[in-house]
């Protein structure tokens, strides 16, 4: 039982620190990102290019994945988001969809279509007796609880996150104070994007990267901003932590059905609290 | 000329029953047949999307549910080819009238993931707990029963059989479009605080369209069981779901004509270039880009203007 509470906090970790981007993505513009499955996927990828074709310790390769996603979102903010803005979400939706084709294809072209591994890069477990502890996994959610402090103290007390957090509420008035918000949103964005690089090189690990992997958390961690609040920084965070421990608990009682337990939760939240987007 | 054509109803059907003639006896009528039951699978997604305004994410779960309905119908119960189709047709209603009123609330983003996670969800249920019923992965084989020529075995019936079904939903979509009921429909669309400020309950009639859409699904899903003469989970598959939106935007949404051309128009890459096309995931995507940034009004609306 302890054991799947750990293990549902470490899911949980991993999907706070991949939903945040997509959270005030939705929150501030309005948009519907599937590209940030695939900004994921890259952040995984790039782990395994770094790490094991060209061999660069683990640290290294994980910064240097995150740096990747950093120009690549921006394109994809530059070329595809911008031209978004106050349109139909239908169009946003199909669009954003069309890039995560794209990279899930480029991803298949160059790696080929089967998983592939990574190992764990700690590899040592504390045992308490009647628990074990990977540090791998504890690292993890130490780093999703040091993201949540740093973007509290980041939207509380930088100009940065001010303005941001006074642009989602009303986009019109922070703009009629002569600021540009569509730049400060930008960085929002790309902050976001690198986040969800970091969920995915946190998660390649504990599993193995394969080309659908954006997909899939793409539709969990969209299910923790419905149930969360879309742009609610701290419903985003108690979501994806009681969803990962949905996940680890179900999958406890019965493996298969781990996943599809988020969806009636998600359903649940819909008909009790419908959005209204 | 095509709007002129898209005003006549008859002339509607006459245009239609005549493209995919052509085209069916000009290639092979056998694989024209799947060309028909996609475009019948694209009509009915027009129908939350095109006229109500709805882009789903999930559609593949009706079109599936159709799929399973005949299958299991044809397993369990009788293997009759039309009780198949009828009982695929009642499982997409049954589905559109549990899950409609809850979904029809929502707009925009959060109808499309909503629709997308029941997808999933319909998806595990399938390959999971229901696979002793289902088969699983694996699917199930199906054979009918044969009366005289109506033997779905012959693709030469199969077409005209589901040929005279897609005239059937044609025609029918044309009588709702045009019907009262359609201005209604678009009207609830553009403004519906203004049609309920008008004493109409929208919800019952958003719940209506949708339960249509999922039950044309459904057909369209018992159809291609019937075609392929087995059921299996790749025909509930979510990520299955973008290639019928990209179908109805691709000809054009809210119109007949704009559907089967997206469906005729789709189904043909797949048919013909898919082999030429080694990425084909990477062609949609690009594709579909091309579609939202600069032909919103799909082939319809570049046709219709010239």
């Amino acid at each position: 039982m302890l054991q799947s509470i750990f293990y549902g906090l470490t899911i949980g970790g991993i999907l706070y620190i991949t939903s945040i981007g997509l959270s005030l993505t939705f929150g501030a513009m309005r948009i519907v990102n599937f590209a940030h499955g695939m900004v994921y996927s890259v952040g995984a990828y790039g782990l395994y290019y770094l790490s094991h074709s060209l061999g660069l310790p683990f640290l290294v390769a994980a910064l240097g994945s995150l740096l990747l996603a950093i120009p690549l979102s921006y394109v994809i903010e530059r070329l595809v988001i911008r031209r978004l803005y106050g349109q139909s979400i239908d169009y946003a939706i199909v669009a954003t969809y069309a890039v995560l084709l794209i990279g899930v294809d480029a991803i298949k072209w160059i790696f080929g279509p089967n998983p592939l591994p990574i190992s764990d890069p700690v590899g040592i477990s504390l045992n308490l007796g009647f628990l074990e502890m990977p540090v791998y996994r504890l690292i993890i959610i130490g780093l999703s609880f040091l993201i949540f402090v740093g973007l509290s103290i980041f939207f509380k007390k930088t100009i940065v996150g001010k303005i941001v957090v006074a642009g989602l509420q009303d986009r019109e008035a922070v703009r009629s104070l002569g600021i540009n918000i569509d730049r400060y949103f930008a960085i929002v964005f790309v902050l976001g994007s690198a986040l969800a690089a970091l969920g995915g090189v946190l998660y390649a690990p504990l599993s193995t990267v394969q080309p659908y992997m954006g997909f899939q958390v793409l539709v969990l961690t969209f299910a923790v901003v419905i149930v969360g609040g879309m742009g609610n920084f701290r419903g985003t965070a108690i979501a994806a932590f009681s969803l990962g421990l949905i996940i680890a608990l179900t999958g406890r009682i019965w493996g298969p059905a781990a996943e599809a337990m988020v969806f009636v939760v998600m359903a649940v939240v819909l008909i009790i609290r419908p959005i209204e987007v | 000329m095509l709007k002129r054509i898209e005003q006549s109803p008859p002339l509607t059907l006459l245009v239609v029953a005549a493209a995919f003639f052509v085209y069916g006896y000009s290639t092979s009528l056998f694989k024209i047949t799947d060309f028909i039951i996609f475009t019948i699978f694209v009509l009915g997604f027009d129908m939350a999307y095109g006229q109500m305004g709805k882009l789903s994410f999930g559609h593949m779960l009706y079109y599936g549910a159709g799929s399973y309905g005949a299958g299991l119908c044809a397993i369990h119960v009788y293997p009759d080819p039309f009780l198949a189709i009828l009982a695929g047709m009642i499982f997409g209603a049954a589905l559109g009238l549990i899950l409609g009123p809850v979904l029809v609330k929502l707009k925009g983003a959060a109808f499309a993931l909503s629709n997308l996670a029941f997808n999933q969800l319909g998806y595990f249920l399938v390959l999971v707990p229901f696979a002793p019923v289902t088969g699983g992965e694996d699917g199930i084989s199906l054979s009918f029963n044969s009366y005289g020529f109506i033997d779905f075995s012959d693709f030469n019936f199969r077409f005209y059989f589901y040929l005279a079904c897609l005239l059937g939903v044609v025609f029918l979509y044309q009588r709702f479009t045009r019907a009262p009921y359609g201005i209604f429909l678009r009207a609830t669309k553009e403004n519906e605080i203004r049609v309920r400020f008008l004493g109409y309950n929208t919800q019952v009639f958003k719940v209506v369209t949708f339960v249509i859409s999922t039950t044309l699904s459904g057909l369209a899903g018992a159809l291609n069981a019937l075609n392929l003469q087995f059921t299996n989970t790749s025909l509930i598959d979510p990520t299955r779901s973008v290639e019928v939106i990209f179908a109805a935007l691709m000809g054009g949404a809210g119109n007949v004509l704009g559907a089967v051309m997206g469906g005729m128009a789709f189904m043909t890459i797949r048919q013909y270039l898919a082999d030429y096309l080694v990425r084909w995931e990477m062609f949609l995507g690009i594709a579909l880009l091309f579609i939202a940034f600069k032909l919103r009004k799909g082939l319809y609306g570049v046709l219709a203007k010239g």
